[in-house]
């Protein structure tokens, strides 16, 4: 019986990792749709308003255009599983690695999302249309550019904990105080712009807005509707809760997660993850409200600074002083 | 690669030297003069915010005070009279720098990386001595001059030795925290002193060409 626990215990944490992302997302969302509606003095939508979008739009029919084939319709289905794989390799509850925590690295959790990316992209090409084929061409440029912050960032980290797994980062993190290091510091910072970018937040997108021409991420979904509109939607709600969750739990701020798996502690990590998320949209609903969006083809100098800054926290450890 | 770990006191002063120095960074890279002069502001502050950790962690009165004076003149005054003379002059951007944004932007990763580079190469391991913020002071200092080499306006290189007055606060702060309070007071009286010529160049150089850019400088040369 004990034996029989100790395999389902994990296993069933591990599952409620991903239906936390799964379930948690659409909520995270509401509230900073809520927030930053309120700090731009209007009431705004109701917390809940993301899950009801969802549940209208999967009970809506699916149009397609007539040139485009079955990638147009299986990219979403694609991109959705990748999000759902993503959680299974990051500290989400837990301290310490589930089954098929160790299954990647941080590269690898990076390489998976980076293929929801790029099949939401290709559907959007597919689909012909020129605003959303627009999107996806510049979504596959400015992730381009993303890239090289990201891996120097993931170098960072390896230099921290001699390994790029996300549970170890983490681990170090809690255990001293190396969070406060300043090459700790700027690989966080820098990670941070990252986020601001992939999540299509203000100085890069204007995530709410509808004019088509400021679009980038935003515009790839234009040509879907019904089911797959729905799981993209979803998806990129997603998406952003695990970024999230990924700057907190690996970056900065590692705390309140289950050390030990007992159902109290992984409820308690479950409110813990959701607040700080909620905490973190906070600051980034603040940022939308101070700055204005950049022109296009600044976008590129946002991101060189960056990825400077990813240098940097790269080179301090080495020439730095110990 | 692992090193020494740094104490909670040291990484939080390492948090706040760092954040100083990504505000010289921002400061490099901000087009319009109102920002830079917000920048600084900003900057300030985290030194202030520094000083009080260092008073409270160190338990040296003094440095309160002096983190209430330096709050009070850098955070609060400095940029109020430099809005003031700003609002004044009617200029808004800072002249074209000599080099553009993402080249002066490496070369400030350049000397910043070299003031890590110089610090750490000095081996100093010792609990008095906390050299890592020390290197992110020297990067601050560095990257200031950046600031003031490539800029080619009144207003930037003013804040740029503003700045950098901020870069050596942050070194004196850690190193000599016991310094008796004249002295660091003496610095901030500099600063004033300062001001008031930095001041004065914006107002005289800007009745005479209605501009702000030292570049226009060149033709009173004989």
């Amino acid at each position: 019986m004990t034996v029989g626990l100790a395999v389902v215990v994990p296993k069933a944490v591990q599952a409620l990792q991903v239906l936390t992302i799964m379930l948690g997302a659409p909520l995270v969302s509401g509230v900073i749709a809520h927030a930053e509606a309120r700090l731009q003095g209007r009431r705004g939508p109701r917390i809940l308003q993301p899950y009801y979008d969802i549940v209208k739009l999967f009970g809506k029919e699916t149009l397609v255009t007539d040139q485009s084939s079955w990638v147009f319709l299986a990219a979403p289905v694609v991109a959705f599983s990748c999000y759902l794989i993503v959680p299974l390799l990051i500290p989400v509850l837990t301290t310490y690695g589930l089954p098929l925590g160790y299954m990647g690295d941080i590269l690898g959790g990076g390489f998976v999302l980076a293929l929801a990316g790029f099949c939401v992209a290709l559907a959007a090409a597919e689909s012909g249309a020129p605003y959303a084929q627009l999107g996806s061409s510049r979504a596959m440029t400015f992730g381009a550019l993303v890239e090289p912050t990201i891996l120097f960032v993931v170098f960072a980290v390896g230099l921290i904990t001699s390994t790029d797994l996300p549970y170890a980062l983490a681990a170090t993190v809690r255990s001293s105080s190396e969070i406060l290091r300043p090459g700790h510091v700027l690989a966080a910072v820098a990670f941070f712009l990252v986020v601001l970018v992939d999540t299509g937040r203000i100085p890069v997108e204007t995530h709410t807005g509808t004019l088509e021409l400021g679009m980038i991420d935003e515009a790839r979904t234009l040509e879907h509707s019904g089911p797959a509109l729905a799981l993209l939607k979803w998806g990129s709600t997603m998406k952003q809760l695990i970024l999230y969750t990924i700057l907190i739990n690996v970056f900065v701020a590692p705390f309140g997660l289950s050390s030990n798996g007992a159902p109290l502690s992984v409820v308690g990590a479950i409110a813990a993850l959701l607040g700080k998320a909620m905490l973190l949209g906070l600051v980034f609903a603040v940022i939308d409200n101070l700055f204005s969006k950049l022109r296009l083809f600044k976008i590129t100098e946002f991101l060189a600074a960056a990825f400077g800054i990813a240098v940097l926290a790269v080179v301090v450890f080495y020439v730095g002083p110990t | 690669m692992t090193g020494h770990v740094p104490s909670a006191t040291a990484g939080t002063e390492d948090v706040v030297a760092v954040v100083v120095l990504l505000t010289e960074f921002a400061m490099l890279r901000a087009p319009l003069l109102r920002s830079q002069v917000r920048l600084y502001a900003l900057q300030s502050l985290a030194v202030s915010v520094l000083a009080v950790v260092v008073a409270a962690t160190r338990h040296e009165a003094d440095v309160y005070a002096l983190a209430g004076l330096s709050f009070a003149l850098k955070v609060v005054i400095v940029p109020s009279v430099m809005t003031r003379l700003l609002r004044d002059v009617e200029v808004d951007l800072a002249g074209s720098a000599k080099l553009g944004v993402a080249s002066s932007t490496l070369v400030a990763l350049g000397v910043s990386v070299f003031g890590f580079f110089a610090i750490g190469s000095l081996h100093v391991h010792s609990s008095l001595l906390p050299s890592t913020t020390l290197a992110v002071a020297s990067a601050v200092v560095l990257v200031a001059f950046v600031l003031i080499v490539l800029r080619s306006d009144v207003v930037s290189q003013a804040m740029g030795f503003f700045s950098l007055e901020n870069g050596v606060s942050i070194a004196s702060l850690v190193v000599a925290a016991g310094l008796p309070l004249v002295v660091e007071t003496t610095f901030l009286f500099d600063l004033l002193v300062a001001v008031v010529a930095f001041g004065i160049i914006m107002r005289v150089h800007h009745g005479r060409s209605k501009t702000l850019s030292t570049d226009e400088l060149d033709r009173l040369r004989g």
